[in-house]
């Protein structure tokens, strides 16, 4: 009888421990879990505030292709339509208005400039002071690049006619922009040093676009793309032809066209 | 298990979902437990149809094994960021006893997640054609058979991505409610109907068996179909094309111009020869067809033609919620049926194309 009882009160004892190891495992598989979770929301957080500092659809792409420290992504070779812009009279106005006041302007122009770009199916690359470089067609293969890079100057002109009226109703000077379209070859890829890099394009037809961007002032115009470009772009834009411009690191000079509007 | 793409902007559902008892009966015959989605689809009979037939888990695979299926469909859904598709494929597995841990081994890091080297060599396979498309197909083939894949499996990895290329695209542009999906794997009577949801998914897998293909008319995209004879994949593709072609909501030119849109844009010559012939039949001339290709836009076009043949260009790459705002526009100009027809049209050629680079494009 006694062994009976011994028996039971130790098989009781061993499945005490066994629930007691088992619930300990089991609030350790919660507490993992729970931390699984928090460090999932964590790079979702941090994945959004990179998608501030660089394009979403490069943070997506350096992400897919598992580009870490000592893993380079892969570059290649590309034709793309790069666009410039760039305010005119931008020293002027910030020599007229408070930093605080200048940086809202700014931040203004800039998100609605990037809208534009990034409804027709362009990424902005890089803010150079108070000009935007973007590309169409860098990303994802884009046949339709060049009607596209010259939509979105289109509706950079609108944007910025709406934003003048904004800046307008607040006593603030108007803002004008100068932009530069150009079309060719080039490396998409990641360039800069080991301990700061960026998703960009390396040729020459960034240089030439914005070169081009600075015959805006020449010409008195606001867009103007360039022969290579006009070639592929839809006979319904409105085009002014300008005469041919020598431009710096450019041996020949350079045909221009005006973008007047597209006709419906 | 909060599902990764949970927090992926997705509008409201574009349209309202409407019953229909035969299209209903006809999922649950097939996958043995109801479709959610079908019901969005059931004012155009053969989108709701395809979504059933094309589907991979169902008789259609001879070669491939359903696991590495499953996997590749998960992997496809996510780069396609399909809240929906990803939701339904999570599910399943879950259903089928695969464990929350594993789930998350294989969205986290796929390369580490236990898997043996062929499976990691598909889900890079499916990974490149939902991004690069066609542009990496010789690339992505000469992969999958250096890992060991035979044609015929290789001719089903390639259908398995495009079906799910299809299949998230439908379900994304019409924005299809994701939620219930998502959190089905954390509801109580869910956890507890586990093993019975599992046997009733598992009742209605099947191999594929020998099918021959008996009947081939003459349309568009038929040699896709017959590269696929004697699989299961031929007759199931043939009649979802068959019945899309004869389908009232569009023209068949309209379709032809969308599917030559989506060639273009995905850079598939095969695809973009059959279609642009196809096209010329049509009583387009060249120039139109080139005008057409080249800018979006043509005088030939109709009005509902010069609406959607830019909407098919924004159906390639693109962001959920941005897509899903436009096929709302379209609602304003055209009818219900109409709209769901050319998403229907859009998505199919995104497999189809994907698939056509693969499978026709042999060197």
């Amino acid at each position: 009888m006694s062994r009976v009882v011994l028996l039971g009160a130790l098989l009781l004892v061993v499945l005490t421990v066994l629930l007691g190891a088992l619930y300990r495992q089991w609030r350790r598989n919660q507490r993992l879990e729970a931390q699984l979770e928090a460090a999932a929301a964590d790079l979702q957080h941090l994945q959004e505030a990179c998608s501030r500092l660089a394009p979403a659809g490069v943070v997506q792409r350096l992400v897919a292709d598992g580009v870490g420290p000592g893993i380079e992504s892969a570059a290649e070779r590309k034709v793309v339509t790069a666009l410039f812009a760039d305010v005119v009279g931008y020293t002027a106005l910030s020599e007229r208005l408070e930093p605080a006041v200048l940086a809202r302007v700014l931040n203004g122009y800039f998100q609605r400039m990037s809208d534009a770009i990034h409804e027709h199916r362009g990424h902005v690359s890089t803010f150079i002071g108070d000009g935007i470089l973007a590309y169409f067609g860098a990303l994802q293969p884009n046949p339709w690049q060049c009607d596209d890079a010259v939509r979105a100057a289109l509706a950079m002109r609108a944007a910025m006619r709406e934003y003048n009226a904004e800046l307008a109703r607040e006593g603030l000077p108007p803002l004008a922009v100068g932009i530069g379209i150009h079309r060719g070859p080039g490396l998409a890829g990641l360039v800069g040093s080991r301990e700061r890099m960026e998703y960009g394009f390396v040729g020459r037809t960034v240089n030439v676009a914005a070169r081009v961007q600075a015959l805006t002032r020449t010409h008195q115009v606001d867009i103007l793309v360039t022969d290579a470009l006009r070639a592929e772009l839809d006979a319904r834009f409105a085009l002014v032809a300008m005469p041919a411009e020598t431009v710096k690191g450019i041996a020949e000079p350079v045909v221009t066209y005006a973008v007047r509007e597209l006709r419906a | 298990m909060a599902s990764p793409l949970q927090d992926v902007a997705w509008e409201s559902c574009l349209i309202e979902p409407s019953a229909d008892r035969d299209l209903e009966a006809y999922a649950r015959r097939k996958q043995g437990v109801p479709n959610p989605a079908v019901r969005y689809f059931a004012p155009v009979p053969w989108l709701a149809r395809a979504l059933v037939d094309l589907h991979p888990e169902y008789g259609l695979l001879m070669h491939l094994e359903q696991s590495v299926a499953d996997l590749v469909s998960l992997v496809v859904s996510q780069e396609n960021s399909c809240r929906f598709c990803y939701a339904a494929v999570r599910a399943m597995l879950w259903s089928q006893g695969m464990s929350i841990e594993r789930i998350q081994r294989v969205e986290h890091d796929l390369t580490r997640a236990d898997l043996p080297p062929r499976t990691v060599a598909a889900l890079a396979f499916g990974r490149s054609q939902s991004r690069s498309g066609p542009a990496a197909a010789r690339a992505a083939r000469e992969a999958l058979l250096g890992a060991g894949f035979s044609v015929d499996e290789m001719k089903e990895i390639a259908f398995v991505v495009a079906s799910t290329d299809f299949a998230n695209r439908a379900t994304t542009i019409t924005a299809v409610p994701a939620h219930s999906l998502e959190r089905l794997p954390e509801r109580l009577h869910m956890r507890l109907l586990r093993p019975l949801l599992g046997r009733l998914v598992r009742s209605r897998h099947a191999r594929g068996q020998a099918t021959p293909l008996d009947r081939v008319p003459p349309y568009p995209y038929i040699n896709l179909v017959r590269a696929y004879a004697g699989s299961p994949i031929a007759p199931a593709l043939g009649r979802t094309l068959e019945e899309m072609w004869a389908s009232p909501h569009l023209t068949r030119r309209c379709k032809l111009l969308m599917l030559a849109v989506v060639a273009r844009g995905l850079g598939c010559e095969v695809c973009g020869c059959e279609v642009g012939d196809a096209l010329r039949g049509e009583g387009l001339t060249d120039a139109a067809v080139a005008q057409v290709l080249t800018h979006l836009d043509a005088p030939e076009l109709d009005a509902v033609e010069r609406l959607l043949v830019p909407f098919a260009r924004e159906t390639i790459w693109y962001e959920p919620a941005p897509l899903q705002r436009r096929a709302r526009a379209l609602l304003d100009r055209l009818s219900g049926p109409q709209v769901l027809e050319a998403i229907g049209v859009a998505a199919l050629a995104n497999g189809l194309c994907r698939m056509g680079a693969m499978v026709l494009d042999q060197p």
